[in-house]
């Protein structure tokens, strides 16, 4: 009877179109539009050249340490090429700037000024690199003082001898080229390289795919409650004991989950690039704790509400967007601000529990914080089930 | 009347979707976006900085935080490494400066003691990373000039407080149009999830069997059935339309009275009849009632995602946007986005945005065009 009845649940519920669209299809062409819409964002966060121009004027040509550093930061050949330069007249820098072919222009008069259209990182860079030149030839003249002040003391001390004007400023200049490479920053990072914060999209799109299976574990209760429909009047009148019938038409809703979820995965990992961290074990029993915590869910909210069909399907689904909506899917930030701010909404919230597992698997090198989520998810699952089996076991209706 | 007091009572059972879209409106295109009120002078970025200080109170290290500090936004995590880490994952800091042990006690010796930094890569991060190596460089260059650490820190402070003019030629306020484009980039996803929603559950729900043959056999002309529908779908979207219009004058403010808020107001206009016309024809293709919400998603998400309308099309892949040309959406978002750089009001700036205008007319003209085409079939088939 169990098989007889698995294999019919298993036929039903695939035969219902609309079921096997929100279950199926709806996360993959969501994904689709997720893959489409973000896979641009965080390469366009990235430092990137930016197009200013330079008023060549005499004081410009005259001065030779903004030539040279404007000349090194546009060269083609540095790695750290910051700027595509065009050496242009006032008037026509302006008409750059009008026509926003340019973000900024920089004009030297008696000290150097930058023009922008508005404020910016862009404009924001090319204000600093320009400080940072005059810092720089501050800095070269302080030292430059100090260095003759010391060489005139050693002179009139005769702890060198004086040879030429000409040799003392070559030996201070060498002493200013040399201070000027060998004191760089000594700074290394350590941050981890998977930081790329719009994989939480995906994993919300999983969560939503988890806890949407909820709606196939409540039509297939459906189908077995008598006040529900024909066919669950039949079930209630047969001999065949309830918890197999039950039983075994979730078994055909959680093998059907899975099947879903199997196929978001090979789409998320194959087509949409989508990285889960490399631990493919926890990744699995992850996805099917989640399918579990979803398919109870729906099952719980089939067996205590007495209500009609879609009502039911209405709740599943405003309970799932809701709990996606705290976890990220709609701006990534929303989780972090609920994680935060209100720790224990997110920590009772079954779609970020999914979500911050497939998170902890992909950021963090320990795994503490995965079998937090892995046990608070299967903690939430028991929890409906008990919920599902006291509202279920004896029912009994004299007429209905 | 019977038909409009029947579109009506329809109307009613299908408004918890619009209110969920309005919400969204409101939540994404009133509160999601930073304002900042001086737009007019130019304002530096400054990156999100975390300092994790590991020394002791020092007068050099002191002084790189007052630096560090000076040009960043500080902000507060909790005091443990999982915060730092998942501040940096979600960019709530760009940059974590770990300070070690002795930092200015090896400093002074001349050691260049190692800093460990966190970045996420972006330019944010670039430019911290930029303040961070420029002081460290000057600051070691005088170690090596000066002995004393007070006139290391003096001179330190001199040189980095030299500032370059900055001038800002734009009279735009930028901030405030930033939020008005958003906003309406946004009603994209309403306009269409709303009017196709709505116009599709009242045209199936009319379409019934049952009723449509009722409808025939009643004395009623069809013609005059169809126009009352027509016009009821229409008015509908128009009252929709001016809802959103007006919740943009509370959420976006003044700007909207301004010539830019009219350009925004009739692009909004001309796409919302477009939509009507999006609607009536996916309403004659279906047949299902219960298929509706599964094409307003696909189709009302789809062209967002795709135009630009969820996130800004100039980051968009370029490929998307070249698919993204064969959907209205992509020329009433394109038309937003170029509202909020316009300068003058003449000819030659107006005549690209009056072009994308013609160009969402047509797709309606043609949308109407295979409606009539399907329907006429539907009729002969019947």
């Amino acid at each position: 009877m169990f098989i007889h009845n698995l294999k019919y649940s298993f036929k039903t519920l695939l035969k219902n179109k609309m079921l096997i669209f929100w279950t199926f299809a709806f996360p993959i062409i969501l994904g689709t539009f997720f893959k489409m819409a973000f896979s641009n964002i965080e390469n366009s966060e990235k430092l990137d050249i930016i197009d200013i121009a330079i008023v060549e004027n005499d004081e410009f040509k005259n001065n030779e340490i903004f030539k040279e550093t404007f000349k090194e930061l546009s060269d083609d050949n540095n790695e750290e090429k910051l700027f595509d330069i065009q050496y242009v007249n006032e008037e026509e820098a302006k008409e750059l700037l009008n026509n926003d072919e340019i973000t900024g222009y920089l004009i030297i008069k008696d000290e150097p000024n930058i023009v922008v259209n508005t404020s910016g990182i862009n404009e924001t860079i090319l204000k600093y690199v320009t400080e940072e030149i005059t810092q720089t030839q501050s800095m070269i003249e302080n030292v430059a003082q100090n260095k003759v002040e010391e060489k005139v003391k050693d002179i009139v001390a005769g702890k060198i001898q004086f040879t030429s004007y000409e040799e003392i400023y070559k030996q201070i200049y060498d002493e200013i080229v040399d201070m000027l490479d060998k004191n760089n920053a000594n700074i290394s990072n350590i941050s981890s390289s998977n930081l790329s914060y719009t994989m939480i999209e995906f994993y919300t799109l999983i969560a939503m795919a988890c806890l949407y299976g909820g709606i196939l574990g409540l039509v297939a209760i459906n189908q077995n409650l008598p006040n529900m429909s024909n066919n669950g009047k039949r079930v209630a009148m047969s001999p065949t004991p309830k918890y197999k019938v039950i039983l075994s038409s979730v078994l055909a809703s959680y093998i059907i989950q899975l099947i879903g979820i199997a196929l978001l995965f090979i789409y998320t990992i194959f087509a949409l690039k989508v990285d889960y961290g490399t631990n493919l074990p926890l990744i699995v029993l992850l996805a099917c704790a989640g399918c579990l915590a979803g398919l109870s869910m729906g099952v719980a909210i089939a067996s205590v509400f007495k209500t009609n069909d879609n009502l039911k399907t209405g709740i599943v689904i405003s309970f799932t967007m809701f709990g996606c909506f705290l976890s990220g899917m709609m701006g990534i930030t929303m989780k972090y601000i609920v994680d935060k701010n209100l720790p224990l909404v997110n920590k009772l919230n079954p779609a970020s529990m999914i979500t911050d597992g497939f998170y902890s698997l992909y950021y963090y090198d320990t795994l503490d914080r995965f079998y937090f989520n892995l046990i608070s998810l299967l903690a939430f699952a028991s929890l409906m089930i008990v919920i599902s089996i006291l509202s279920l076991r004896r029912q009994k209706y004299d007429n209905i | 009347m019977t038909i409009f007091k029947t579109f009506l009572k329809v109307l009613n059972k299908c408004k918890a979707p619009i209110i969920i879209y309005t919400v969204f409106l409101i939540f994404f295109g009133g509160f999601n976006i930073k304002t900042s009120d001086n737009s007019m002078s130019f304002v530096a970025d400054k990156p999100d900085i975390l300092i994790v200080n590991e020394d002791k109170d020092n007068k050099i290290t002191n002084n790189l935080i007052n630096y560090i500090e000076k040009n960043s936004n500080k902000i507060e995590i909790e005091d443990n490494e999982e915060a730092r880490n998942d501040a940096l994952f979600y960019r709530d800091v760009n940059y974590i400066i770990y300070i070690p042990a002795n930092y200015g006690e090896d400093f002074l010796k001349g050691v260049n003691p190692e800093i460990k930094i966190k970045s996420t890569g972006d330019y944010q991060a670039s430019l911290a990373e930029m303040m961070l190596e420029r002081y460290i460089k000057v600051a070691n260059i005088y170690n090596d000039t000066y002995s004393l650490e007070d006139d290391i820190i003096e001179k330190v402070n001199d040189t980095l407080s030299k500032e370059t003019n900055i001038e800002i030629t734009s009279k735009l306020d930028t901030a405030k149009l930033d939020k008005a484009s958003f906003y309406y980039n946004f009603t994209n996803y309403c306009i269409l999830a709303g009017c196709i929603y709505v116009i599709c559950l009242i045209l199936s729900s009319f379409k019934n069997e049952n009723i449509s043959k009722r409808t025939i056999v009643s004395s009623i002309n069809y013609k005059e059935y169809n126009m009352k529908l027509l016009i009821s779908n229409t008015l509908f979207s128009i009252i929709l339309w001016m809802f959103y219009v007006l919740l943009s004058f509370v959420l976006v403010g003044d700007i909207m009275f301004t010539a830019h808020g009219v350009i925004y107001i009739i692009n909004s206009f001309i796409f919302t009849l477009c939509a009507v016309t999006i609607a009536f024809l996916i309403g004659n293709l279906m047949r299902n009632k219960d298929a509706i919400n599964g094409i307003v998603n696909v189709i009302a998400l789809g062209s967002s995602f795709l135009c630009g309308a969820f996130v800004p099309a100039d980051i968009l892949p370029d490929s998307v946007l070249k698919i993204a040309h064969i959907l209205p959406s992509y020329w009433y978002i394109k038309t937003n986005e170029m509202v909020k750089t316009l300068e003058e009001f003449n000819f030659e700036t107006l005549k690209p945005i009056v072009i994308n205008m013609g160009v969402i007319v047509l797709f309606s003209i043609l949308f109407i065009t295979i409606t009539n085409i399907v329907s006429s079939k539907k009729r002969k088939k019947n």
